[in-house]
């Protein structure tokens, strides 16, 4: 792909065209991209979750039923426990609502969770991993043993706790105490991984010419060094949230995460669960939320797959 | 070495101080009275409410209450009194607690037992079979399997092998839950294993299959990465038969990350029995604790969550001194 838009004074495209020698510049971005496609798991992973997420954010543009709301038939009675149909795609629960509708509001809950999760998790990771790899010293012993103690805490205990504890302390923010929570516990692996990058990275001849030139530390780690550690960063955070994805809904699962009637997968399965032990027959009710758990959850890993794939060079594809 | 693991254990000391003192703050916060059944009861006075407070020190500075039992829980061979009361009931925590451990460990170690009996196996034949049918078949199931949630699993085992089948076929195969049926204690010695594997069987293959794929695919690729080394090469060469190479040579390499992660899944699977336990109603740990969240009953929450930190600071010591020891370029310092 040559760039004909070249400023008339370039010299070495002249050249270059004159001795019929056009070497085609490849930047970082059409590396990546060419990688990519080809990874046709991780192609399908994409769109998956491009639909899931349409889906979440424009749910109230869709003519759904209101995923709270107890819907009647023309008698007035409740239709409750009623299997999927023309009417209700997914069917009704036993208090009436829409499971179509809970579905697509439910994944809304779990994919901010996830979202924030991951963000946090790149933000903070990221910070602590840096300072941690490019000071050394004193300030890298005090922040690694500081993730060594984070990643060393139970994790799915740990969380329950303090996802009980934050259900209390913020009512109705439910879903943003839970990304909070699940940031602050998973952000330790992403700080080994960055640090682990600085260290090398720190050592580099670009990084001292930096320094030479009179660059200071804050400009060295942030346009320097980080966009050379930037594959693992998104790596990790799209695997991150695949993972948070699973807790939260293990969360809600367990009675801890949001609060019904506002949907969510893991609290949907957990009832729907409750009620097929319990005799009701009514297998919709865990099946929808728990394909669309697996779903997305598998884009979500498949994605991390491909892009682990297409962002490290050293590596070639696999072909699946 | 010896230094290291000192240093090591001193880590693990202050994880665990920080673990209590965590855990014990937000059980403070998480709001409802522990004493709220009692005092929801009309029949207990005001009098009798106040005397409970003090019997269980619930009456003193939040620290104070953190130290004593803190100093109380340390003291674990004071059985059964060290690890405080339940207040709901007048049973002891340490002995409550224990009783459970033999349910969660049943659940565990079969489960474990089966993750590893078929996990690794099952690794090292893909990764000898690289890109057959039966690889790719397999490698898509576990990949599958490890991005499904364990009670999504669990529900579905429910569901289809235990509840549906029972419908179609008019036999009962599986339980849904609990360990053993009430009347347990009548059976002959044959039906009694029976009635423990049919109860088993459900929990123990939802842990299971989920370690198996984690396991398999850690297996495959640190197989194949040894398949490709240049050792293996020379093997091959020096003529040696195809057996030998994987068994004396690939296998004994490729086992050593697997054996690490190992060590690093039990506490895992213990810290998720909370879920299994929860799905299946198996009188275990896990459940023990969600139970006890729900009714605010702390010293049961901290001893099962201390006992689980305990359970994770063990198994990372340990793989960390079992790589060592299988590898020797591991170096300590």
């Amino acid at each position: 792909m040559t760039d004909r838009n070249l400023p008339p004074g370039d010299g070495y495209a002249a050249l270059d065209e004159a001795e019929g020698l056009t070497v085609e510049p490849v930047t970082q971005w059409q590396l990546f991209r060419s990688r990519f496609v080809r990874h046709r798991l991780a192609m399908m992973a994409a769109v998956v979750l491009g639909i899931i997420l349409a889906l979440a954010l424009f749910a109230d543009f869709l003519p759904l039923e209101n995923p709270t709301d107890q819907l009647e038939d023309d008698n007035g009675r409740i239709v409750n426990l009623l299997s999927p149909r023309a009417e209700y795609w997914f069917g009704t629960d036993e208090l009436g609502q829409d499971v179509l509708s809970r579905v697509i509001y439910g994944g809304r809950t779990s994919l901010t969770v996830a979202v924030l999760t991951g963000l946090m998790v790149a933000t903070f990771g990221t910070l602590v991993g840096s300072i941690a790899g490019y000071y050394g010293g004193w300030i890298d012993t005090l922040l690694m043993r500081f993730t060594d103690l984070i990643l060393s805490l139970p994790l799915l205990p740990v969380a329950i706790v303090a996802a009980a504890w934050l259900r209390e302390a913020f009512r109705g923010r439910e879903a943003l105490s839970l990304a909070i929570l699940l940031g602050t516990l998973l952000w330790g692996t992403l700080a080994r991984i960055v640090r682990a990058e600085f260290l090398s990275l720190r050592e580099k001849e670009f990084v001292e010419a930096a320094r030479a030139a009179g660059a200071r530390d804050r400009r060295i780690i942030f346009r320097h060094i980080l966009p050379n550690a930037l594959s693992p960063i998104i790596v990790n955070a799209t695997l991150v949230i695949g993972l948070a994805i699973i807790l939260e809904a293990a969360l809600s699962f367990l009675g801890f995460g949001v609060r019904p009637p506002e949907p969510a997968w893991g609290a949907m399965a957990a009832n729907g669960g409750r009620l097929a032990v319990g005799g009701s027959g009514a297998w919709w009710l865990v099946l929808f939320p728990s394909v669309a758990l697996i779903v997305t959850v598998l884009s979500v890993n498949f994605l991390g797959d491909g892009l682990r794939d297409a962002l490290d060079p050293t590596q070639t594809i696999e072909r699946r | 070495m010896f230094q290291y693991v000192v240093r090591r254990l001193v880590y693990g000391l202050i994880t665990l101080l920080a673990l209590s003192i965590i855990t014990f703050t937000l059980l403070q916060n998480t709001g409802g009275d522990p004493l709220d059944r009692i005092k929801s009861n009309p029949r207990i006075t005001q009098q009798a409410v106040q005397e409970m407070a003090v019997f269980y020190g619930l009456d003193q500075p939040i620290t104070k209450q953190y130290l004593t039992w803190a100093g109380n829980f340390v003291q674990f061979w004071n059985y059964p009194t060290a690890w405080g009361r339940s207040f709901q009931g007048p049973q002891q925590v340490q002995a409550l607690v224990i009783n459970r451990l033999g349910g969660t460990a049943r659940l565990m170690f079969t489960a474990l037992g089966l993750a590893v009996l078929i996990g690794i196996p099952l690794g090292i034949y893909q990764a000898i079979k690289q890109y057959s049918f039966f690889d790719q078949a397999t490698t898509t199931f576990s990949f599958v399997t490890f991005s499904t949630p364990i009670f999504v699993l669990g529900l579905g085992l429910q569901i289809i092998l235990a509840l549906k089948l029972e419908q179609w076929t008019g036999v009962k195969f599986f339980y849904t839950s609990g360990m053993n049926s009430t009347s347990y204690a009548d059976f002959s010695l044959g039906e009694k294993i029976g009635d423990t594997l049919q109860h088993l069987a459900l929990p123990a293959a939802s842990i299971a299959l989920i370690s198996i794929a984690g396991y398999s695919r850690y297996q495959r690729a640190s197989m194949l990465e040894v398949l490709h080394s240049d050792y293996l090469r020379t093997a091959k060469a020096k003529g040696l038969s195809q057996r030998t190479v994987i068994v004396k040579h690939a296998l004994r390499n490729a086992l050593i990350p697997v054996i690490t992660l190992i060590s690093l899944d039990i506490a895992g699977v213990l810290g998720g029995a909370v879920i299994t336990e929860s799905i299946f109603a198996w009188p275990g740990m896990g459940r023990l604790y969600i139970q006890a969240i729900g009714q605010n009953d702390w010293p049961i929450v901290m001893a099962v969550v201390m006992l689980i930190g305990v359970m994770v600071v063990v198994m990372n010591l340990f793989a960390d001194l079992a790589y060592g020891w299988l590898d020797p370029r591991v170096r300590y310092d």
